[in-house]
């Protein structure tokens, strides 16, 4: 398998109505607006509710070789275990694994791993806001792997929600932010500093779709 | 450059109305129907119209009308939709009409239906296949041109990899050079004048203003084909010096190859890729040119064996084709399998490079 350098994939698993593609794609729009370049691919069926919904996101610090199917990945994002083995076989030997691990044991079959469970269910509902769990994990994910910055997705999520769900903004806002303060910063770095020295394009801001929600 | 993350079928949207397009129509279909969304989205605060049809057989048919009246007019769906158009489509090309047509298709299953025809009469459609959603945007815009250049329907043949996946793009608008103007169009200038235009099939005019009638009139369509076949094919050819294996693949797969051809020719392996970028006119004499002296003709597609005819059809040793793709699609059924892989094209490949001859 080749694997460019600087390219870091991130294979997004859980079930309909838990946030994974608002989550995916809030991360790919902030890494764009940092400067990076991102991909994102969703995969999902019928099921809206309950059925399989996953999603893959490549960033990278230079223009993109990636294709749209990873054949193998640097991390996953799992909501819950229902579909973990869509995705556990192409995780490569040691994967950083960000789970939730208010709904899942850390999941195995991948060597070497790097799991960091967020009681992402169980914070939200202390939150107030249990619908904002995927949110916890995401702000987890970004704080653990500073793949992007947490202002960032906080910008990002603000603008891909929909004019008519703004009443939920604060309450994912409070969701990243729990999520990232959970967690030991940098404890998985994306990018060593040395392969980001220079890397960086200026920060593009843009305006974004709201992406509709089921 | 600006890369703003977008979907494929947002950057198509975006695409087409910066080529000119004023009237979209279209009935929901996976994975079409974001495309839809769309472009009923931008085009009215473009100036122009968005109808969701009841069918698809609608959809087509008001496509058809807004293009008689000169208006750049497009419509879509994927294949299954775009098999209920098809008396449409002939129609189109038997009445000289430029339609856009988007097949968002559910796989690679739909290179026959795009590339011979498919419904009645004498005719082809100019399919281009992008390989990425940058070059869908470019596909898009040289889709209109090509349509109003020729008077003929047109394809973009894409697929759910091209329609979903989000992306950085960066929509730039493309020129492609001056065209005659539309004095065929059904625009009412003429109303009253007794010299009303026709949009005909059958080319049999009116009592006092006779046509030519179909012989003559399909027998111009027979050569103006002939001349689009002679004059548009486009590929991509990277063949370097001692290549012995060259991989044939279009649309997305064609990316994949691009992928895996780069490793294995870093590793030492003499391969090579081709890649036909409109898919009809086929770009044979390129395809044969690419492969003379090849050991190894592997196609890539995704279904039980359509490209491969005309693979057959021009490569230099037939005996040298193998089949390396395959039907594969996903649980869903809405877009390619496990076999849209780039270690799976690999192993692919390096089997066939290794079997016997």
């Amino acid at each position: 398998m080749s694997v460019r350098r600087g390219e870091r994939e991130v294979l997004f698993t859980g079930v309909g109505g838990q946030g994974i593609q608002i989550c995916s794609r809030t991360l790919a729009t902030a890494a764009t607006d940092e400067g990076r370049y991102a991909m994102l691919s969703a995969r999902y069926a019928g099921g809206m509710r309950g059925g399989m919904t996953n999603a893959e996101v490549t960033v990278g610090i230079a223009p993109l070789r990636a294709l749209p199917v990873a054949s193998s990945a640097w991390s996953a994002f799992a909501m819950s275990a229902e579909h973990w083995e869509t995705i556990r076989p192409r995780l490569r030997p040691s994967a950083v694994i960000v789970f939730n691990s208010s709904l899942m044991e850390a999941p195995g079959g991948v060597d070497d791993a790097q799991p960091f469970g967020v009681p992402a269910s169980d914070m939200a509902a202390e939150l107030g806001n249990p619908m904002t769990a995927s949110f916890v994990l995401l702000g987890g994910f970004a704080a653990l792997t500073g793949i992007v910055t947490i202002a960032g997705l906080v910008a990002a999520m603000r603008r891909l929600i929909p004019a008519y769900r703004t009443e939920h903004l604060a309450a994912n806002e409070m969701a990243i932010v729990a999520g990232a303060d959970a967690v030991p910063e940098l404890a998985a770095p994306a990018w060593s500093a040395a392969e980001t020295a220079g890397s960086g394009a200026e920060p593009a801001g843009s305006p974004v779709e709201p992406v509709r929600q089921a | 450059m600006t890369l703003r993350l977008m979907q494929g079928s947002e950057a198509v949207a975006d695409a087409a109305i910066l080529a000119g397009c004023r009237f979209f129509a279209g009935y929901p279909m996976l994975p079409f129907t974001e495309l839809l969304e769309q472009m009923s989205r931008k085009l009215p605060t473009a100036g122009g119209v968005c109808i969701n049809a009841e069918t698809e057989i609608e959809a087509v048919n008001m496509a058809l009308g807004a293009a008689a009246t000169g208006a750049r007019s497009a419509t879509g769906s994927c294949g299954q939709g775009i098999a209920l158009m098809q008396e449409a489509v002939a129609e189109c090309a038997l009445n000289e009409l430029p339609v856009v047509f988007f097949n968002m298709a559910r796989g690679q299953q739909d290179y026959f239906q795009c590339t011979r025809g498919g419904g009645w009469g004498d005719y082809r459609t100019i399919t281009l296949a992008p390989k990425d959603i940058p070059e869908a945007v470019e596909h898009t815009q040289l889709l209109f041109h090509l349509a109003d250049q020729y008077r003929t329907p047109v394809i973009l043949l894409g697929d759910y990899v091209i329609a979903h996946t989000h992306v950085g793009v960066d929509v730039q608008r493309r020129e492609y050079g001056p065209l005659p103007a539309k004095e065929w169009a059904l625009d009412g200038s003429m109303s009253g004048t007794g010299q009303a235009r026709e949009i005909w099939t059958w080319a049999r005019g009116k009592p006092n203003t006779p046509g030519p009638g179909p012989n003559v009139h399909w027998q111009d369509l027979a050569e103006k084909y002939r001349a689009i076949d002679a004059a548009e094919a486009r590929w991509e050819a990277d063949v370097p010096e001692g290549t012995e294996v060259v991989v044939v693949s279009f649309g997305t797969t064609a990316a994949f190859v691009d992928y895996v051809v780069e490793d294995l020719r870093a590793e030492g392996v003499p391969i090579g890729s081709f890649r036909p970028v409109t898919l009809w006119p086929f770009p044979g004499e390129a395809l044969a040119e690419a492969t003379a002296g090849c050991r190894r003709i592997l196609v890539y597609e995704l279904n039980a064996g359509q490209m491969v005819d005309d693979v057959r059809i021009h490569a230099a040793d037939r005996r040298a084709i193998r089949s390396i793709g395959g039907v594969s699609q996903d649980s869903s059924g809405m877009r390619q399998g496990d076999l849209l892989d780039a270690d799976v094209l690999r192993t692919r490949i390096m089997q066939a490079i290794e079997e016997g001859d």
